[in-house]
């Protein structure tokens, strides 16, 4: 019956601190040092989950990264963590681990019943079964299918822990601390160069870990001390290498072991990689070699030397290679009985010689036929000649060694297979990547530790000036010896004979796949699920390929493997966002004055990055109420509100006035100084760009205003002009958005309140005309005072310098406040331009030409400008398109909505309609709701009766097309 | 004179083990843009080439592309080529202390190591997705020019990524 002991044995655990945790409820002791795994077989526990579909009793099978059953959900509430890796995790105080998948407990399991319909579960049965009866049925059985499946479930509490991220830079990465690693670390690090060692586990070693050699203990303690001692080396233990990108960045998932995060995900750009990565022990395929105790013979050997865990009495070792007597002598070293299952005929006298001191029994050219046991393991029956059931509390298996090749295959090089070994070895390396050891399919330690070093020397030319690596004294390596056994089982067991543990995939299923024509590996993944899941795959891929060729006819290499791509092993999201979450997920844009608007009852509205000012609680406390009276406050008397937002650029150099002449329709070269003109800039495909003011503040300096959302492109466009076109140009272009700070004081008082706030500045009428330019200091800051008018009222545009904006504006609202002033938020701005039939960004959807927004007689026509020639193709003229035109409601108490699509009053309403509403507002001067439309054939349907349909609110409105210049159509308003 | 009003007027100095970050505000800085002549006619000596710092005359020049200086100090009269005032569009951070290395790198892809990124320094990248210069003017001691819009935010990444050095 499965049963481990802790035995009294020197190894890594430290048996002076005690470690207390819970499993499944109950409290349990195990040492620093321990895996989650290796204290609960130390335990006794060796049932320790269900299978993924049928709810197989299962156990550990690894010691490391590979391992596909033995997962918990470790940790409570936020900090909770399905499918935590018992056999890598650190054993720590107050671990809280809960088995998976079963219900109500792991030793009675209902959902085992499962087990009974197996017959009907293989694989593509889903595919096949829950497509019916009617046509979605899918989606009421998924949900089923998915509670009743699976692995842990992920919590929907917020995770609590924090996740750091960082960017890092060496000259040499080592990945893995094997044998291989230490030395190729070792031998960087005597250079001076920078170094980093990363290792998943939580101790430097690798393989010699799992050794119980001393002096391969001593070696690997001499190499660390060396490493420690170099300055420029950073040894990174509990870290991943997850994925290899382009140019080096490799990306590391590191656990420190003190720090205020629990993960930090470190993009670290390596000159050079050096991937000892080892290799991992693969499974045979027999019947029941899923059941709880039998175990991988390597895993088997890392118990007993690293963590002091042994087999109580007997173990069984069934191997194809010569790997597992390493295990086998190491067991019946500590008094455990030992007997080997070997598959091959013939054996090297040196190993029959230790196997014969030792007292283990060799059966030869016979494998495993079945196990005895569901929940524990009783017993196994070899197949073969030797017929005989053996009792035993463990079956280590070997059906010889995987090289690691994973992150070798990052870039895109597939794996080659070498038959010598029966593994896929990398098909090569990169530029500047170099491998060692067993992920090169070598799978000698001394052999190992010399490709180390070679491999460090060919990463860093640096290395010929240092001395050699000091070798441990162990006895030259044996050769490695493989006979390829990918499929052990009987015929008549083999839906018993499991390939994948974490998938429930058995030989069955390959051959059923087979049969179904999924032939191709990523066909048969997909068919089967093999290969997917949290070790994705790491213990039964190759197995799994090899069926595949074997049914095909194929030679392996013909057969190939399925991709390997990011990340090795699972990642839990929280280090992929790192501390971009919450408040910090991304950036906000403030205006200068964000803090004013803060304190003084604004509501915010996002505007892309822009954090602006909604609407302010002296109009109101909901939208709707306030930005009406702030509208009304525009119309009547004086408002003020926050334009930081536009982009501002500053355009200077001798030809300025030539550069935007070409960069506008209309013409700007002979702008007078001290004045304004509004202009429209297109793309080259003649499509409107944006459309703003341009201020002429000298002979060769002009200050160009742009929408708040087009800025940047604006800023990027003129650049791109300048540095690619037009190079001959002598005009330089600089960014002024954060360097200056505006406001718009509008309404028929705006006059009056500034000059209140400047009473030394004459700002009427001649002074400072419609499209007026001024500058002057107010209390020794610059100002910068533009007549211009989004409102369609009296207005201008007060700007200074950001770090004073807030000053001036606090200034202005002080000495106007006998006019009742007050400030005004977007959406009052946004609604009062919709009126003035002034476009903005909800307009302009970079499809719109100049002619669709009815300002085509604004060109020039005998100048060139950017998209001058494109503007004028057939389908840009095209009298159907969609062009700009007004809306007006004609139903009493409906309401038109943004976004609603147009249709003739004739129309069936049904499709894409004829248009769409871009904005609206309710008009405090007409009284009723108002819009700006894309309309087919625009202003040429004017008066004409159309339906304004929303389905998702189910309206159709009546509404009427009318001129988008709802307000003041000669513009006397702004002239006052 | 109007009250300059700061865009971290809220935010409070990071005063953390090895590591301060604090506002360094009262600087001026103005762009002068034009060809090498014309830059050279202007300011007299200027930096050899991009990345580059130099300390004339009580100010820094940072060359940030070929046909730009931002100077650091007192504007000089530059008729030979064109200057624009930027001192209200950044604002400036202070990073000092054995730390900070630690916390740019977590801020930025630069190699902040202090072999590869030394003093009279700088360069020019994105923190929190916004351009972000930095600078190097001791061994440990660094000045980040963000965009005055970003300013808090930038401030709040910063001082986020700090936390473990928090006192």
């Amino acid at each position: 019956m499965t049963a481990f002991k802790r035995i009294d044995k020197q190894s890594h655990i430290d048996r002076t601190k005690l470690i207390s945790f819970q499993f499944d409820g109950k409290m349990t002791n195990g040492f620093a040092g321990d895996t989650l795994a290796s204290a609960l077989l130390a335990n006794g526990k060796t049932l320790l989950g269900r299978s993924f579909k049928y709810h197989r009793p299962r156990g550990i099978i690894g010691a490391g990264i590979e391992e596909p059953n033995a997962l918990f959900t470790t940790g409570i509430g936020g900090r909770t963590e399905p499918n935590t890796i018992s056999t890598t995790a650190e054993l720590k105080s107050g671990i809280t681990a809960k088995s998976q998948n079963a219900w109500p407990s792991l030793n009675f399991d209902l959902m085992a019943v499962n087990q009974l319909l197996s017959p009907l579960f293989g694989a593509g049965f889903y595919y096949k079964t829950f497509m019916g009866p009617f046509k979605k049925s899918w989606m009421m059985y998924e949900p089923i299918i998915r509670k009743a499946a699976g692995l842990g479930a992920a919590l929907p509490d917020l995770d609590t822990a924090r996740y750091d991220m960082r960017y890092m830079f060496c000259d040499v990465l080592v990945i893995g601390s094997g044998p291989a690693g230490l030395a190729a670390a070792v031998t960087a690090a005597r250079t001076g160069a920078r170094v980093v060692l990363a290792e998943q586990d939580f101790e430097f070693g690798g393989s010699i870990l799992s050794s119980g050699s001393e002096e391969l203990e001593r070696w690997r303690k001499t190499q660390i001390a060396e490493l420690e001692k170099s300055s420029e080396v950073r040894l990174l233990k509990r870290t991943t290498a997850q994925g290899i990108y382009d140019d080096n960045l490799v990306v590391l998932n590191h656990t420190p072991e003190s720090h205020s995060a629990l993960m930090i995900t470190e993009q670290l750009r390596a000159r050079t990689i050096i991937m000892a990565t080892g290799a991992i022990e693969r499974p045979l395929v027999f019947a029941n070699n899923d059941r709880p105790g039998v175990m991988l013979a390597s895993a088997l050997r890392t118990y007993l030397n690293r963590f002091s865990v042994a087999p109580k009495k007997r173990a069984v070792i069934v191997t194809n290679n010569d790997s597992a007597y390493a295990t086998a002598f190491d067991l019946a070293e500590h008094d455990v009985a030992v007997t080997v299952a070997e598959h091959r005929s013939a054996l090297s006298g040196d190993l029959l010689a230790k196997a014969a001191q030792l007292g283990i029994a060799i059966f030869p050219s016979c494998g495993i036929s079945d196990v005895v046991g569901e929940k524990q393991m009783r017993a196994v029956r070899l197949s073969g000649r030797h017929a005989v059931t053996i009792e035993c509390d463990v079956l280590g298996m070997s059906g010889g060694w995987s090289p690691a090749v994973h992150l070798t295959s990052h870039g895109g090089i597939k794996p080659k297979f070498d038959e010598k070994i029966a593994a896929f070895i990398p098909g090569g390396f990169a530029k500047s990547h170099f491998g060692a050891g067993a992920v090169k399919g070598t799978f000698g330690l001394l052999a190992a530790i010399r490709e180390g070093e070679v491999a460090a020397r060919a990463a860093l030319p640096e290395c010929k000036k240092i001395k050699e690596l000091d070798l441990p004294a162990i006895r030259e390596d044996r050769k490695y010896s493989i006979q390829p056994i990918w499929n052990a089982a009987e015929k008549a067991n083999e839906k018993y004979a499991f390939v994948d543990f974490q998938n429930d995939v058995t030989v069955k299923d390959i051959r059923g796949a087979h049969q179904e024509g999924y032939l191709s590996v990523e066909h048969l993944k997909r068919y089967t699920t093999l290969g997917m899941g949290t070790d994705q795959g790491k213990t039964s891929n190759i197995n799994a390929l090899a069926m595949m060729a074997d049914l095909r006819g194929l030679a392996m290499s013909q057969a190939g493997t399925t991709t390997f791509r990011p990340p090795y092993s699972p990642i839990t999201v929280g280090a992929i966002a790192g501390r971009t979450v919450a408040a910090h997920f991304r950036p906000k844009r403030l205006s200068p004055l964000h803090d004013w608007h803060v304190n003084n009852g604004a509501t915010f509205i996002e505007a892309g990055l822009w954090m602006r000012a909604w609407y302010y609680n002296w109009a109101g406390n909901t939208p709707e109420a306030a930005y009406i009276k702030e509208m009304e406050l525009v119309r009547q008397n004086v408002g003020i509100a926050d334009v930081s937002t536009l982009g501002k650029i500053d355009v200077q150099g001798p030809d300025a006035a030539e550069f935007l002449n070409r960069v506008y329709v209309n013409g700007f070269a002979k702008l007078p100084v001290g004045r304004a003109r509004y202009g429209v800039m297109l793309n080259d495909d003649g499509v409107v760009l944006d459309d703003g003011t341009t201020s002429r503040i000298n002979d060769t300096q002009f200050y160009m205003t742009t929408t708040t959302a087009q800025a940047g492109e604006v800023m990027s466009w003129l650049e791109y002009l300048l540095q690619m076109h037009w190079t001959d140009l002598d005009v330089h272009v600089t960014s002024l958005t954060d360097q200056w700070g505006g406001m718009a004081v509008s309404g028929p008082n705006s006059r009056r309140a500034l000059q209140l706030a400047f009473p030394e500045i004459d700002i009427t009428n001649e002074a400072l005309p419609y499209l007026g330019v001024m500058d002057f200091k107010f209390e020794g800051v610059g100002v910068r005072v533009l007549r211009l008018s989004f409102s369609g009222e009296l207005a201008y545009e007060v700007h200074c310098s950001a770090d004073y904006t807030t000053a001036l504006w606090e200034h202005i609202l002080n000495a106007a406040a006998p006019l009742g002033i007050k400030p005004y938020g977007l959406e009052a701005l946004a609604s009062l331009r919709i009126e003035k039939g002034h476009v903005a960004g909800a307009d302009l959807d970079h499809r719109n030409t100049l002619d669709d927004l009815g300002l085509g007689k604004m060109a020039g026509k005998d100048k060139a400008y950017i998209g001058k020639e494109l503007r004028f193709r057939e389908d840009c003229q095209a009298p159907e398109r969609w062009s700009l035109v007004g809306i007006e409601c004609m139903e009493d108490g409906a309401k038109l909505r943004g976004g609603a699509i147009l249709f003739a009053a004739t129309d069936e309403i049904k499709g894409h309609g004829r248009g769409y509403i871009t904005s609206v507002t309710w008009s405090t001067e007409l009284n009723k709701y108002i819009a700006l439309a894309l309309y087919n054939g625009g202003m040429k349907h004017e008066g004409k009766e159309i339906i304004c349909a929303f389905p998702l609110k189910n309206e159709n409105v009546k509404a009427r097309i009318v001129s988008p210049h709802f307000i003041d159509k000669q513009g006397e308003r702004l002239h006052a | 004179m109007l009250k300059r009003i700061s865009a971290l007027a809220s935010a409070v100095s990071f005063n953390g083990n090895d590591l301060s970050i604090s506002e360094s505000p009262d600087f001026a800085l103005t762009q002068y843009a034009g060809a090498e002549k014309e830059l050279k006619k202007a300011l007299g000596k200027i930096p050899a080439r991009v990345g580059v710092i130099l300390e004339h005359d009580g100010r820094i020049q940072l060359r940030t592309n070929p046909a730009q200086i931002w100077l650091i100090g007192e504007p000089i009269e530059a008729e030979a080529c064109i200057s624009t005032p930027l001192s209200s569009s950044r604002t400036r951070i202070a990073l000092q202390g054995k730390n900070t290395r630690v916390v740019l790198a977590k801020l930025c892809a630069i190699d902040f190591h202090p072999k590869q990124f030394k003093a009279d320094m700088f360069v020019q990248t994105a923190i929190h997705h916004t351009p972000a210069l930095i600078h190097c003017f001791g061994a440990d001691d660094f000045h980040i020019y963000a965009m005055r819009t970003f300013a808090l935010s930038v401030w709040e990444a910063v001082t986020d990524a700090a936390l473990e050095f928090s006192a």
